[in-house]
This record gives structure tokens, sequence and C-alpha cells, in this order.
């Protein structure tokens, strides 16, 4: 069991944070944004001078899971381009965690252009029947409202993980469409086959979803994950 | 625990036989006397005969060869009964009886004391809540289910999760004239499971290709590994599509239902699953009396355009090949045919012709062919080419697949010629089509992974 696992698992969480669930697949190797945790808004601020504009801001807080319906829309803040925007934003963040009587950090992040590639869902799920299992499919409503995704029993190989992006309805968009980046489907593949894999070698892990990974050109970022543990 | 005990027995006991028609205990008995071998009826509180049979008090008392219990009683006294079995050496029961695992929380509780009581006496449990099983062969019929010894005996193991789904192939085989080596209802799966139930017609010498019908286990990963090891093929008919759940709430957790596990598992393990129990019955078929494929190229020979793009149609949507004939192919074709209009692939003769079966032929010897398939109108001056196709299939060592349509009286007869060449036939071109697609999917699912992402430019290199 990973040092992280430990600890959550310790404090008797159900999920792993954000930066902890990233920490835990960065540490296999998928590309995350530069980010650090910070405990007041001073050093937001410095930490986003370190970074370089524009960043992120969210909520990081163990008790908080979905973010950006949590304190009115304050859990995450995007495209951040100066300090201003930056003390701001977490002061809303540490306020309303005060109000919630709640303890939350704020993680700074770089920002990232959406425009450069294709919102995707990578995730994994221990299954009381198969054990683990993959999924990929396209990001945000297109996987609500089409469940457009192709799953796989894992531990999964990268050509299984390739074939399983050719499998979605929505496979051509990943070729680019009308001057939209084409997609590094390997990168999107070691995202599945990493999923599976971590899944795989720890019992005590539930669910891990990515959701979104950025896939671009020449790589796929993990933006955002959630780790749930067993009960 | 042997499960050959249940479905290779010596000798059955009915117990809960009774003398009075309708009941299952007489139908039961009536199925079983079928069997050459000693039956014996069971039942504490009947005295004399039944089918000529003396009633015994237990199977205990039981001084014969017996090692098959049809357990015509109802749930409470199961567990008894079973223990009463391990006492005697009868190592296989059936229990036809319904009230366990599906109906609530008692009869969960009945079934785990009835599996703890079948582990301790060693007996191979089939059901409870199972219609029971069939091996025509050997007219065992361990069912009370009615008129089900006309089901012709034959090559295709019939394994299904609910009996009655299990009947419902079984009579479409028997209306079709196809045979089974065996067909199973599992029930609720005691401790005879599909792992124990394939692997048992796996190693049957008489079973040629297995179909299954599945709604779901607590162990799916189990057998997908179980259809994984074994040699005989298998193909898979997975019921619960719509069973999606309330997806929007969440993601992962709620988008991987347990259909599109098992769809999945069932691709990465090498078995083909069908949408239907009619293109179960048919991709069992094809599977069981064709050689296995070696790839996804099929070959498509009609006399008829129409029937022939239905089918074209169809192959391609199910991901099969139609790869261009070789030129040798395509001059042999012309030569049978000059001035024919298309002689690639589908090759369309236009009508049919007595050089008919020499176009097929040519095109199954197509060293870029794995699959053959055929349709023609029936036409009474021609008849079926059924001598040039003798010996075809095994000659090239390729599945030929023959669809026709023409009156039932004629075409009934004359296809199951070509059926005896080991040709499997079909009278709509849909069917055909579908069929082919699942030797498609058997050929794509089990080949090594460079012949799957042939065309994408993909490494496989893991």
């Amino acid at each position: 069991m990973t040092e992280t696992l430990k600890i959550a698992r310790n404090e008797q969480r159900s999920a792993l944070t954000e930066a902890e669930a990233k920490k835990l697949l960065a540490d296999r190797g998928l590309a995350v944004p530069d980010s650090e945790t910070v405990d007041s808004p001073k050093s937001a601020v410095q930490t986003a001078e370190k970074i370089g504009y524009p960043v992120v801001a969210k909520v990081a807080s163990p008790s908080v899971q979905h973010k950006s319906e949590w304190g009115d829309g304050v859990g995450v803040n995007v495209g951040l381009k100066n300090s201003e925007s930056v003390r701001t934003a977490a002061e809303d963040i540490f306020d309303a965690a005060d109000q919630q009587e709640i303890d939350a950090d704020v993680l700074i992040e770089a920002g990232v252009n959406l425009e450069k590639g294709l919102e995707v869902i990578v995730g994994g799920t221990r299954d009381p029947s198969f054990g683990p299992t993959v999924l990929v499919g396209l990001g945000g409503i297109t996987v609500e409202v089409l469940q457009d995704t192709s799953h796989r029993i894992a531990p999964v190989s990268t050509a299984e993980a390739v074939e399983m992006t050719y499998e979605l309805e929505a496979s051509p968009l990943l070729d680019g469409y009308r001057g939209s980046p084409t997609v590094d489907r390997e990168a999107v593949a070691e995202a599945i086959v990493t999923v599976g894999e971590v899944l795989d070698e720890n019992e005590e892990i539930r669910e891990i979803e990515i959701n979104p990974l950025l896939a671009e050109s020449e790589r796929a970022v993990v933006l955002d994950a959630l780790v749930s543990l067993e009960d | 625990m042997t499960v050959a005990d249940l479905f290779d027995p010596e000798g059955i006991a009915v117990v809960g036989a009774s003398d009075t028609p309708g009941k299952i205990g007489y139908e039961a008995m009536q199925n079983a006397i079928q069997f050459d071998g000693p039956v014996y009826p069971v039942n504490p509180s009947s005295s004399g005969t039944v089918f000529n049979r003396e009633f015994i008090s237990s199977v205990t008392e039981i001084s014969g060869e017996v090692d098959l219990a049809l357990c015509c009683v109802p749930a409470p006294v199961v567990p008894d009964i079973i223990r009463e079995c391990g006492e005697a050496g009868i190592g296989g029961a059936v229990i036809f009886a319904g009230g366990f695992s599906e109906a609530g929380p008692e009869g969960q509780e009945l079934q785990e004391r009835l599996v703890e009581t079948a582990i301790e006496g060693d007996v191979a449990v089939l059901g409870p809540n199972t219609s029971g099983f069939l091996v025509p062969e050997e007219k065992l019929y361990a069912t009370f289910a009615t008129n089900i010894n006309t089901i012709p005996p034959g090559n295709i193991a019939v394994i299904a999760q609910s009996g009655g789904l299990a009947y419902a192939i079984a009579f479409q085989a028997e209306n079709k004239g196809v045979g089974l080596s065996a067909m199973v209802g599992l029930g609720n799966r005691a401790n005879v499971g599909f792992k124990e139930a394939i692997e048992y017609f796996d190693s049957d010498v008489k079973t040629d290709a297995i179909v299954l019908h599945v709604e779901g286990t607590d162990n799916g990963r189990g057998l997908l590994e179980t259809c994984e090891r074994i040699e005989t093929p298998v193909v898979a008919y997975n019921v619960g599509e719509q069973d999606v759940g309330d997806f929007a709430e969440s993601h992962t957790g709620a988008l991987t239902g347990e259909y599109e596990l098992y769809e999945a598992g069932f691709a990465q393990y090498g078995v083909p699953t069908v949408r239907s129990s009619t293109e179960l019955l048919d991709a069992g078929t094809v599977l069981a009396s064709s050689p296995q494929p070696d790839g996804p190229n099929v070959g498509v020979v009609t006399a008829q355009a129409g029937p022939g793009i239905a089918i074209t149609d169809r192959l391609k949507a199910a991901g099969a090949n139609l790869p261009s004939l070789t030129e040798e192919t395509q001059d042999v074709v012309e030569e049978i045919l000059p001035g024919i209009t298309f002689s690639a692939n589908p090759v369309d003769t236009g009508r049919p012709m007595p050089e008919f079966g020499d176009v097929v032929a040519a095109v199954a010897r197509d060293e870029n062919i794995d699959i053959v398939l055929v349709y023609e109108l029936y036409e009474g001056g021609l008849g079926y080419p059924t001598e040039a196709l003798e010996g075809l299939a095994e000659e090239v060592d390729k599945p030929i697949v023959f669809a026709s349509s023409g009156p039932d009286e004629i075409v009934r007869e004359e296809l199951a010629e070509l059926e005896a060449l080991g040709i499997p036939t079909f009278t709509a071109p849909e069917r055909a089509a579908d069929a082919t697609s699942a030797l498609v999917q058997y050929a794509k699912r089990n080949a090594e992974p460079d012949v799957t992402v042939v065309g994408k430019g993909v490494s496989t290199d893991d």
C-alpha cells in the first residue's frame, strides 16, 4: 500500500484528495499539471507566481468531492491571470470552508488550454463479479447522455487500451475534426493501462476516475482525478 | 464432487416419484424411465409400483447402481434429501423446486443450508429452481418437462442460466432439425455453475460447440477464464442490456454495468456474443459443424444480387473483411462467367447455373478467404451444387455457410444433403450472415493481437 493510501485509510476517509489522487497517478508516469497545495491566500499568490499564470484554484479537502458545486460555486476557479484574482479566489474558498466549519486547503494548479485537446473520461472500478475493470469515454455530457464508452476487464495491455479508443462511437473525433487537434491515442491508452494496474494492485481502492483527462496531440494530462476507497 | 455423476449416471433415483399424472414426480419418472439403466422411484408415503417399478422409501434403501437423484420434492425438505443422497453415495442431484435464493432471505438461508449439505455429502447439485437437463443421445431426460424426447441428438451443448430459455433454444433446435449433445438449465447454481458445466462438456467428445445463455453471475471473471481455458468453441447470449441503472448520477461506477462488462469480457476472452436465442443456436451450429476459421476474411458468392447485398451489408456492420480475390481466382471465375459484372467479392453470378459449385469452390480455395458464404435461390432445373461441394469444406479447411430460399419441402430435403457435407445451411440471407458474423467474431477474438488491429497503425509490442 502506498503511503498516501495508508494515511487516508488511517483517517478513515472514503476518498483521496485530488492532490493525493493526482500524485498517485503522476508517480505511475501520467502527466498532471504543476500544482501545490497551500494554506493561505498569501502562499496561494506566491505559488501562482512560481507556477506562472494562468492558474486554477480549487478547494482541497477530504470532505469535498464535488468541488465545482461546493460553496455556491467558489470551489473551482479557472483562468486566474493575476495575483489579485488568485488572492480573491483563495479567500473565497477559505471563507466558505470556515462557514461550513471544515478543514480545507487550496490547490493552485497550472492552467491548461482546453482548446488544445479533447476531454476524455478514463475510469476503473472494482466490480463484485469481475474484479478490476476499466473504461474510457468522451468526457463531460457526452458520456452522460450517449453512454459512449468502451470497457475491459483489467489489467489491460497498451494495445488493448488503444483498441478501446477505436471502439468509441466518437473515435473519429480523436483523429481531429474541423481544426481540432489529433489526439495521442497511446497517451490515452497509458492512462487506461495505469488505472487498471493501480486498481489491480491496490485492493483498498474501489474506484478511480480521471475526468477529464485532456487528450492532446503529444500527451494526455490528468486535469481531475478521484480515487475512492473501499468501505 | 464430480459432475460426471450428474451428466453421465449409471442409474437414476426419482425422489418424490408419483403415480399421479401431471405431478412433477410423475412427469420426471416418465422421462427418467427412457434412460437405458436402472431407474428407482423413491417416495416414503407411496407403496406399490409406478411404471412397473416398485416404490422405495429412501435413497439410502436402494441396493442397485445409482448416482443421479431427480428431486421432485418441495423446497423445505430438499436439504434432508441431499444429505441422504450423500449418505447413499449418490454424487449428482437435480433440484426442480423453487423457493431458494430467488425467493428472499428465507430462501437464501435454505439455499445456503443446501450448499453446505451438498459439499459435506460430496453431491453435485444442479439447480435448485431449474427444469433440469437432457442428454438426447443417452435418452437421459433429467427433467419434468414433457415432450422433450423429440429433441435430436447432436454436437451442440446448450448451457443456460434459465431453464426456460434452455428449452426455448432446445425446441428451436428441434424445429430446425439441429441436434444437441446436451441441454442444461443451471437455475440457482447451488454448486454446479457455468464453470463446472462448461468444463464437463468441454471434455465431452460428443460436444463440438458450447452455447451459453447468461443473465449474470457472482463470478463473471471466473466464467470468462473458464471460457478462455477450454478447447471447445463457445458463443454467448448475454441478456440484460437495458438494466443500466441511474447512469447520470455519477460516472465510472454507474457506467460500468454488468452487461457492458460481459460484452467486453467475452470479447477479451475469445467468445463471440449474439443478441437472440435464434442467433445463439445458429452461431453454435456453424461453430460445431465447421472447421474453425483462421481469420475474418469472408468470400461471398451469390446468385442474386439483392440477397448478396443484404448479406454483405450485415457482414460489414459486424466487422467482417471482404477482401479482393486473388487474380488467379478472378481468372477462374471470369472463365466460368465471361463478361461477369462483378467478380471481386462478392461474386454475383446473376442466377444459379450449372457451374455455380465451381465458382464456390474457386472462392473457397482463394488464399485471401477464411470463410465462405453462399446464397442462391432454389431453382428446380439445377438443384443445389451438392456434388461440387462434396469434401470442399474439409479440403480447404474453412467454414462454408450456405443459404437458400425455396419451398419448405424441397429445401428441407436438399439442404440436409449439404448439411451432411459439413456445410451449415440457412433459409434466410440475414440469418446466414449473422451466423457467419459469429464466425468472424470468433476468428477476430481468438486471433493473435496484431491481426485484430490491422490497418490501425497500432503497435502491439507489450
